[in-house]
Formats: structure tokens, sequence, C-alpha cells
């Protein structure tokens, strides 16, 4: 939500959608530059995926090679966070609060966290190469803003994308004129594990 | 039918008794193999359903208890960790991984761990070392699993071996591998079936026994897979396996192998049918005592019959030999008893009336006694019209002065014998011996219409037989008899004269009387024979009379007229 007030703040760079190969607009896609990349920040802002209701909140997260996230508690239970995926492998055990120290995401690439204890808590961290990146709003729609004119490789990712990120490359020039990029992304079908709320709750 | 008609009735009593008792008997063996073979049929057919239910939920709960099993090791964290390792070649662990699954095997008891990643792709193996590296895509369970991304089960070979195998997903927190426990559907399984459910159980494709109960000599037999197209319709059929008949049932096991899988679950059905055999040996067992008992019971029943039957049988060919004396002692109320009082009734009265007829003979001639006898003599005493003839021997006075008492009785006995025959020829009765004469009646007890005439004739034949008696007596040098013969006829007052104990058949009346005093008149006119002139009137042309007088009688005031008879038509032989 935070991305889609940017979105509008200032007027854009380039502009475009993302769909299904239905044409079906994909919500919670992200858009960034995959090349050239810029000089990353020196120090990008801390992020914060936090675990409310057995939830990881935000369930995806794009951010900035080099940021570093927090992983505060609000449940009243533990929770234990870990990542196996090879861009950043990583284990916060059991833990409540802000006990948690914050992870330096140094690589890019997705990175799938869950809990230990939680089967069906999961979130995606989505380690990018610059700030340049966009997440397509509900109806598939992003804006990327601030990029000085030139060309740039675009490219479009999802979680249940069957593609990968450079597979889905497309070269943009920026200019005055805003910029028109679409994106056409074949999904798998989403398949939401079950949640369970409550102690007594049934699988 | 001719063969039973002549048994005797005791033989026939035996075998309806036998035959009867051998028709229940074996009636009764038939419908129970009938009904209890039906029964056990049915009743083995429903145990062979119910081991091939118990066989599907067995699978069941073991999958589920697989599967539940699956879970909980692949939500182990550390497994989890060691798993993602293989997302970095370089970290990755292959050793820990094979480690952690025979550690797992162990753990749980099962006989089959294989881990793959993500896509489907061996990781590790125990046992199957030698399939690392392969992939598994395509083999259940895990085709299922790779496709919901969640726990699936199946019934697949290994090597030969059937196992029941589930894939469940690792999670972290995306599916990041497989794991795949299997348990092994062996020779152990299809023995703890058969103790549970008394059922042989062999696990069998078209190709080949995978598991069995059986021992190893049985289950190798070709015919176990032959007769699998005969039994696979769900129907049991019953088949011979080494000499002992067995109730088959193949049933379906949802299984991936290359061809369907059938558990062939089969139940002795001779050992079914022993207890009926045991029944069946009981009933005939019984049914012998039945019969040597209805055997004995139809001696004793047939003795009780028989033997007064034949004491009766006995008693009846007494009959015959003139024993009237034999009585029966049967002291029954049944019929056998009513027959033997019958018999002795019938004994006693034929022996009465032997007694009475031997008593009468004695006195009167048996036409008279029969007469009596058979009732055609009204004994209380009728009017009747007969003809009655008294004869005498002239001069016997005289010759019993002369004779020998030994010599005369012989003489008169000899004499009689011809008078009683001459009488009897024309039948007559002769109803008296007056000493040196008798007394005969012609027309009673028998009524005869000619009794004038057969009197007639019987004085002609005693006339007859007199004179070749002289003759003998002239040979023998002692003067011929002479004798009289007076004949009247008359009614007469006929029946039973005198007290019980003797009682005789007689007639009275003036008839009587005047043929005596007829006779007595032959001394007068020197004739042999003299008739009434009532006699003479009914006599036919070929008797020739001779002189008529009339004569004054004894006793009556009126004259008699008499008639001579001098000879007459030939007397009977």
């Amino acid at each position: 939500m935070i991305f889609s007030a940017r979105v509008y703040a200032a007027a854009p760079a380039v502009a475009g959608s993302v769909s299904g190969t239905d044409g079906a607009p994909v919500n919670d896609a992200v858009v960034f530059v995959q090349s050239p990349v810029p000089e990353p920040d020196k120090s990008p802002p801390m992020q914060v995926v936090d675990q409310v209701n057995k939830t990881f909140v935000p369930g995806l997260l794009p951010i900035v090679v080099g940021t570093a996230v927090r992983f505060p508690n609000h449940d009243q239970i533990h929770h234990h966070v870990y990542s196996f995926s090879p861009t950043k492998t990583f284990e916060l055990p059991l833990y409540k609060g802000e006990a948690a120290a914050p992870v330096v995401f140094d690589k890019v690439g997705a990175v799938k966290i869950g809990c230990n204890i939680h089967d069906w808590m999961s979130g995606i961290i989505l380690v990018l190469p610059s700030r340049h990146f966009a997440v397509t709003d509900s109806s598939g729609h992003f804006a990327l803003n601030d990029l000085p004119a030139g060309t740039y490789t675009l490219v479009a990712w999802h979680a249940l994308s069957k593609l990968k990120p450079e597979e889905t490359a497309q070269s943009v020039q920026v200019g005055a004129e805003v910029a028109n990029v679409n994106f056409k992304l074949p999904l798998t079908p989403a398949r939401p594990r079950a949640a369970m709320h409550g102690t007594r709750a049934e699988p | 039918m001719r063969w039973w008609d002549t048994r005797s009735l005791r033989a026939r009593i035996f075998i309806a008794f036998s035959v009867l008792i051998l028709a229940v008997l074996l009636a009764t063996l038939g419908l129970t193999q009938l009904i209890v073979g039906r029964d056990t049929g049915r009743t083995l057919s429903r145990e062979l359903r119910t081991t091939g239910q118990v066989f599907q939920s067995l699978l069941r709960e073991r999958a589920i208890r697989l599967q539940t099993n699956s879970t909980l090791l692949a939500s182990d964290f550390a497994l989890k960790r060691v798993f993602a390792t293989h997302f970095d070649p370089s970290s990755y662990d292959s050793e820990t991984l094979a480690s952690a699954g025979l550690s797992y095997r162990q753990r749980i008891g099962v006989q089959l761990v294989w881990m793959t990643d993500e896509k489907g792709t061996l990781l590790a193996a125990s046992p199957g070392e030698g399939r690392i590296g392969q992939t598994l895509a395509g083999f259940s369970p895990l085709k299922d699993a790779l496709q919901s991304q969640a726990p699936a089960t199946a019934v697949v070979e290994v090597d030969n071996e059937l196992f029941q195998m589930v894939a469940v997903p690792v999670l972290g927190p995306d599916v990041i591998g497989f794991l795949m426990l299997g348990q092994v559907i062996d020779d152990h399984v299809a023995e703890r079936l058969k103790q549970d459910t008394h059922s042989d159980v062999t696990f069998l494709t078209d190709s080949g026994v995978l598991a069995s109960s059986w021992p190893e000599s049985t289950r190798n037999d070709p015919q176990l897979i032959r007769m699998l197209p005969e039994v696979r319709q769900q129907n049991p059929r019953l088949l011979n396996m080494s000499g002992e008949r067995y109730l088959s049932l193949a049933l379906p096991v949802v299984a991936n192998l290359e061809m369907p899988l059938y558990v062939l679950i089969q139940g002795s059905y001779d050992r079914a049918l022993a207890p009926l055999h045991t029944l069946q040996r009981r009933i005939a067992i019984i049914g012998m005592i039945a019969l040597a008992g209805a055997l004995v019971t139809g001696i004793i029943l047939a003795g009780g019959i028989t033997g007064p039957v034949r004491l009766l049988v006995n008693a009846m060919h007494e009959i015959p030999r003139g024993n009237l004396r034999h009585r029966l002692r049967i002291e029954r109320n049944d019929e056998i008893g009513f027959l033997s009082r019958s018999f002795n009734e019938m004994a006693a009265g034929l022996e009465e009336r032997e007694h009475i007829k031997d008593t009468f003979g004695r006195f009167v001639s048996r036409d008279v006694a029969e007469a009596v006898l058979s009732g055609r003599v009204p004994l209380a005493g009728e009017r009747r019209e007969v003809s009655i003839l008294f004869q005498d021997i002239r001069g016997f006075t005289a010759l019993s002065e002369r004779l020998d008492p030994v010599v005369l009785l012989r003489l008169l006995n000899q004499f009689f014998t011809e008078v009683v025959a001459a009488v009897e020829a024309e039948g007559g009765v002769v109803k008296q011996f007056t000493g040196d004469g008798v007394m005969a009646l012609f027309g009673a007890p028998q009524s005869r219409a000619d009794h004038t005439e057969r009197a007639v004739r019987a004085a002609l034949g005693i006339v007859t037989r007199l004179a070749s008696l002289n003759v003998l007596l002239q040979n023998n040098g002692a003067a011929p008899l002479q004798i009289g013969v007076g004949i009247h006829t008359g009614e007469v007052v006929a029946g039973l004269i005198g007290p019980d104990e003797r009682i005789e058949y007689g007639v009275v009346g003036e008839a009587v009387n005047l043929a005596s005093r007829i006779e007595s008149l032959t001394k007068e006119l020197t004739a042999t024979i003299l008739v009434s002139r009532e006699i003479a009137a009914r006599l036919g042309s070929e008797f020739v009379l001779g002189r008529t007088a009339l004569l004054p009688v004894k006793g009556t005031s009126r004259p008699v007229e008499v008639v001579e008879v001098l000879s007459g038509p030939l007397p009977a032989p």
C-alpha cells in the first residue's frame, strides 16, 4: 500500500500492467530494473516483517539488497522463523516480541521464510538489485518513478510465475514521456495452505 | 408285489420298519447335507468377504499410520535443514540425508525410506541406493504427491516386493522435497491376516505370487496363477489346493503395478464342512441305533402280532384233523383277542354239534341227526304225513331158545345191518330196534314226497337182502329166517321227544300203531309184506300186489283193508 502511495505521488517514468496468460490482472507481481544496476544504496532503511495472528505481514516484501529486516513477533506465542533459501539461509529460533536480531539480506534473490512451529506460515522477501521496483495493485498496474532517462531492462517476478524473472525481460526507453510496459506471466494455480487459528481448530 | 405277498407278516413288519427308518435317516442326512452345506458355503463366503474387508481396512489403517508417521518425520526441522542443503550443491550433505533415512527406518519400523527433491529426483534411498539420481516423478505415490503437493499413498512393487508406500512433502515452508516411506506387504502380513481371519491370503498378479500365507510348495503351484481368471469374478469359487477344497475369492487391490493386483482369500471348504460331517456321522449312528431299536421293537411287535396269529393258524389246523377240543388261551382285548375268542367259540360250537351228532347218531341215522342239527327239523314238533314200516322176525322166540346167545346176536346184527342198509338206501330212517325187528320212518325227519313208494321199496329190499342172508344161513346148516313187514301211511306228530339227556327224534300218532298192527297181521295171512289200503293206492303199476283182506285190528273198531305186496321195481343196488 505504501508503494501505491508512492506511485501516484509523482509522475512515473514507466507505467504498465502485469496480467496472466488469460488476461486477468496479476496482483502482487514485482516489476524491477534488472540492468543496468545503479549503485546500491549505502544504507537502505530497515524493513519489517511482522508476525501477527500467526501470519507474516506483509506476506511479500521486496527490498533492495543490503537491507536489514526486523522480524518482530506480535503474537503471544513463540515463533521460529527460518529460511532454507540459498539466497539467505537463516534461523531465528523460538522468540517473542523484539527478541530477534535484524537479518541483513545481502544477496539478490527470493527468500522464502517460514515458521518451524506453524507450517502454514509462509512469506517471501524478494531481495532486488536496486530500489527501482514496483508492486502491482489489485488491477495489475504498476508505476516506476525516479528513473533517470536511459535504456533499462525490466523484468517481472511473481510467486506463482512459471517463468524466471530474466525470461520476462523487456527493454524500455525512459525519457520525458511515460514509458509503457506490459508483462504477461503464466502462473501456476495457487495452493494456499490452510492456516489454523485457535488452539482447538482442526486441520 | 408277488415277492412282497409271499413274505411272512413278521418279515413284512421288519422290512416296513427298516425301510421307514432308513428313509427318514437318508432324508435327514440328505437335508442336513443340503441345508448345512449351502449354509456353510454362504458362511464361508461371508467370512472370505469379511477377510477381504479386514484386509482393505488393514491397508487403509497402515496407510494412515504411515502417512501420519511420514508427516511427523517430514516436520522434523533437522530433516528439513538437511533436505534444504540440496539447493546448494556446495553444501549438499547427501551422506547425512542417507543416514537420516536409515535412522528413520529403525525409528518407525518401516522397510523403505526414500527422499527426493521437490521435483522428484531421488536424493537418498534405503534400500535402493542404486536408484539415487533417478527421477521418480512418474512413480506413484510420488506422482500424485507432486501433483497435489500433499501426502499420497499407493501399493507398489519394488524389486519383486510389494510395498505400501506413502509420499509426503517436506515443507520449508514451500515444498523442498518429498519423504517416501514404504511398508512391505510380505508373507508376514499374509500370515497375520491368516491368524486373524483363518483364511489363507495370497497377493498376486497374473505374472506371479508376491506374498502368501501358503507354504513355498503350495504357493509356487502354477495353478494358483492359472486359476486367477476363474476366481477374479467377485464370486467365490471352489478350488482344489493339494487335495483340499478351498472356497476362493479374489478381490482387486488398488495398486500402481503393471498388472492388476489381487488378494486371493481362501478358506478350506472341507474344514468348514467338518462339523457337518461330524453331525452326519452322529445322525448316522443315532439312526443306526434307532434302526436297531426299531428292529428289536419290530421283532417284539411282530412277535406280539404273529405269535398269536401262528397259534391261531395252528389251532385252525387242528379243526380239520378233528381236534375240536383245542382252545386258545390268548387274553387280549384287541383284534387278536377277538379272533381267538371267536375261534374258541367256533371250536366249542363245532365240538358241541359233533357231540350232539355223535349222541344222536347212535339212536338215529346220520340223516336224522344232520337234519335236526341243520335246523331243518322243527324241534318243537310238527304234523306231517309219513310212512311207517314195521318189520319182525317170525318165530324169533323159538329161534332164540334154540341158538347160542352169541350166535344169535351175531345173526341179529348181521340181519339188522342189512335192514338198516335197505332202509337207508331208500332214504328212510331206522327209528327203533325192537329186539327182533325195527321200526323205520320215511318222509321224516327229511320230507320226501314219495315216502310211500320208498317204504315199500325198502321192504322189498329187506326181503331181497334176507334171501341172500338165508342162503348163507342154509349153507351153514341153519334154518332160514322168515320175516313180516307192515307199512302204513298217515299223519303223525314228529319232533324231539324225551327228557333233555335222553331226547330223541320220534313220531307219535295213530298211524304208528296201525302200522305195527298191520305188521302183526302178516302172521295171520302168512304174507311177507302187507301194506294198508292208503299205501297200496299210491303205488305205481310196477308194484305187483297180491291178496287183499279186510281184517279187524286190535284197538280199532273198524276193520282195516290190507294189501299184500309181492314184488316191485328192482330195488336200488
